[in-house]
């Protein structure tokens, strides 16, 4: 209950009246009577305003470590009939293609293409399917799908370059007919990872004023900086915009395995043969006796 | 319970990965082998990266060829003479093999140079030792006993820096076991290995060796190129997964004792009949996968 608070008393600060001096419980009381009022204002009325909070915003991979699930929730000032779309970015990466052909009866790689800045994880959530919230290029002016990605193909490796002119459900748009198979096949792939994905439908609103949507991470999920994006939109126009950051690390003895096994890679090299050989000697030694 | 993989980046449940250890390591245990060869396509078919695969399990036949070496040494079945020199080429063709590692990995064929070798050598081992323990079988049916030269002389007995190996009873030149050492080497790196289903066929009939000094002899070098493997990959990769190596070889320990206690109830040939099938078994499967439509021609590889 405590963390809920918390959107209530941004929202409430936007509001013209200092409230900062009433108590606790007051706020709350108030903060639910100004929502009402907004939701019956004309649109554009009022400067409108959206929230967005995580359970949690720092995720920590330990040794036990097997995936999470994190509740992404918020305020919003809406009325009936308009959309949210959430959208959770993690930290971008290059990435390679390799696309197999048959040759001499084995299947092999052939070709490998070099992808550009590509998030190693995306996941979008929204209220219904997105091409039914807003136009493809109001999507795409939004940051919303492929434009916002960015995705693009290196240019040495073959295959040529990628045009994104649009969006769709799928996290990477249509593209210029040559790349159309790589665009599907990067969705395909990453979807497959667990490591992007589009949940049209799964954002749940009560009363156009609060909103919440499960976000699972998988235990293969990327650690470093991520961003969560939520966007208000009514009449296929994206009225308002909220950023909330969330961060993943390793922790505890993952972490210090890690940071060895990077920072210190001879000692780790070292640790990991003495390790080896002093519990084959022990191995060989408890059933000796047995 | 699950168990995050700090190297993998994945988590795997602790009793499939205790469970793979033990399993193979009975098979090890049974035949007297590694098991490297079961380990590492096992790891790689449940979701571990192919390269962390390789590495960990060098660090981990390690220990088992340590924990085995000393069962060898108290019966005086090493030939520490034989296996320094196999080592020395080992250690030279271990280094190669984890530079090609990285090589193949760079141009994306590191998966297909594997599961080739694997199919290659498996193969042909597999074949090797089935026809050999067959006649073996049916010969001992008809006469009484086999016999056999103690060993026969092949074309490079003739060459230079001749040693004797007191107790493998011979006197060859060192070049022969440098360059099997060293070809060895290399695949144990590549393949994942420690490379004891070659080492062992190839001192039996290239080199001449006598069998009671083989095993203990190919475990000796083992360790010395598994532990290269894993330190280079440790430098150049940082592949070595200390957590999963670390439990495997639980799972491993205990799973070789039932193995080698369950082995003793069985007759060498039957035994070396057993692996042959068990070896072209791993074999067909891999032959299976290369030939096979992938589900997805696409993959992906996230740089990090």
């Amino acid at each position: 209950m405590m963390r809920v608070q918390a959107p209530y008393t941004n929202l409430f600060r936007m509001q013209t009246f200092s409230m900062q001096s009433l108590r606790a419980g007051l706020v709350l009381v108030a903060c639910l009577a100004v929502l009402i009022c907004a939701s019956v204002q004309p649109a554009g009325a009022a400067p409108n305003r959206v929230v967005a909070d995580l359970s949690d915003d720092l995720v920590e991979i330990n040794s036990s470590y097997h995936g999470t699930e994190l509740l992404l929730f918020g305020a919003y000032r809406g009325m009936p009939g308009d959309d949210l779309i959430l959208e959770v970015r993690g930290p971008s990466t290059d990435l390679l293609q390799r696309r197999k052909e048959q040759k001499a009866g084995i299947w092999i790689n052939v070709e490998t293409f070099r992808w550009l800045g590509v998030p190693s994880f995306y996941h979008v959530f929204s209220t219904r399917p997105l091409a039914e919230i807003a136009p493809l290029q109001t999507l795409t002016e939004s940051g919303v799908g492929a434009a916002s990605l960015g995705l693009r193909l290196a240019k040495s490796k073959g295959g040529g370059g990628s045009h994104h002119n649009g969006g769709d459900d799928s996290p990477v748009s249509r593209a210029s007919a040559s790349t159309d198979e790589q665009n599907a096949g990067l969705v395909r792939n990453m979807t497959g990872l667990g490591l992007w994905a589009t949940r049209t439908g799964s954002v749940k609103t009560q009363q156009d004023m609060l909103y919440r949507t499960a976000l699972s991470l998988p235990s293969n999920v990327p650690p470093g900086s991520y961003v969560v994006r939520v966007l208000h939109f009514r009449d296929g126009v994206a009225i308002s915009e909220s950023k909330t950051d969330m961060k993943i690390r390793k922790a505890g003895l993952s972490a210090l395995i890690y940071r060895f096994a990077h920072d210190y890679s001879l000692f780790y090299g070292l640790f990991a043969i003495a390790f080896a050989v002093a519990s084959g000697w022990l191995a060989a030694v408890a059933f000796r006796r047995n | 319970m699950y168990i995050y993989l700090p190297i993998a980046e994945v988590s795997m449940h602790i009793g499939v990965i205790i469970g793979l250890g033990g399993g193979v390591g009975f098979l090890s245990g049974l035949f007297g082998v590694g098991g490297g060869f079961l380990m590492t396509p096992l790891l790689i078919f449940f979701g571990i990266p192919p390269a962390v695969a390789v590495s960990t399990e060098a660090n981990q036949i390690v220990a088992s060829s340590v924990s085995g070496v000393l069962a060898h040494m108290r019966r005086g079945n090493v030939d520490f003479k034989m296996g320094g020199i196999l080592m020395a080429g080992g250690v030279v063709g271990s280094s190669l093999g984890v530079v090609l590692f990285k090589f193949l990995q760079s141009i994306g064929q590191i998966d297909l140079v594997i599961q080739m070798s694997y199919v290659v050598f498996l193969g042909i081992i597999g074949a090797l030792m089935l026809t050999e323990s067959l006649r073996t079988i049916i010969r001992s049916r008809k006469s009484g006993g086999v016999r056999r030269k103690l060993h026969q002389h092949n074309w490079f007995h003739g060459l230079p820096l001749k040693m004797r190996f007191r107790r493998s009873k011979l006197y060859i030149s060192a070049i022969p076991p440098l360059v099997i050492g060293a070809l060895v080497g290399v695949l144990a790196a590549i393949m994942g290995v420690g490379g004891g289903f070659i080492m062992v066929p190839a001192m039996i009939y290239l080199l001449g060796m006598p069998t009671a000094v083989v095993v203990g002899t190919s475990l000796f070098q083992i360790i010395f190129v598994t532990a290269n493997v894993t330190l280079l990959q440790s430098i150049q990769t940082q592949t070595v997964d200390f957590m999963l190596a670390g439990l495997l070889l639980l799972g491993a320990v205990i799973g070789a004792q039932f193995g080698s206690r369950f082995g003793a109830r069985l007759r060498g040939e039957q035994l070396r009949g057993l692996l042959a099938l068990v070896v072209l078994a791993v074999c067909v499967k891999i032959m299976f996968d290369l030939a096979l439509r992938p589900e997805d021609l696409l993959s992906v590889e996230l740089l990090r």
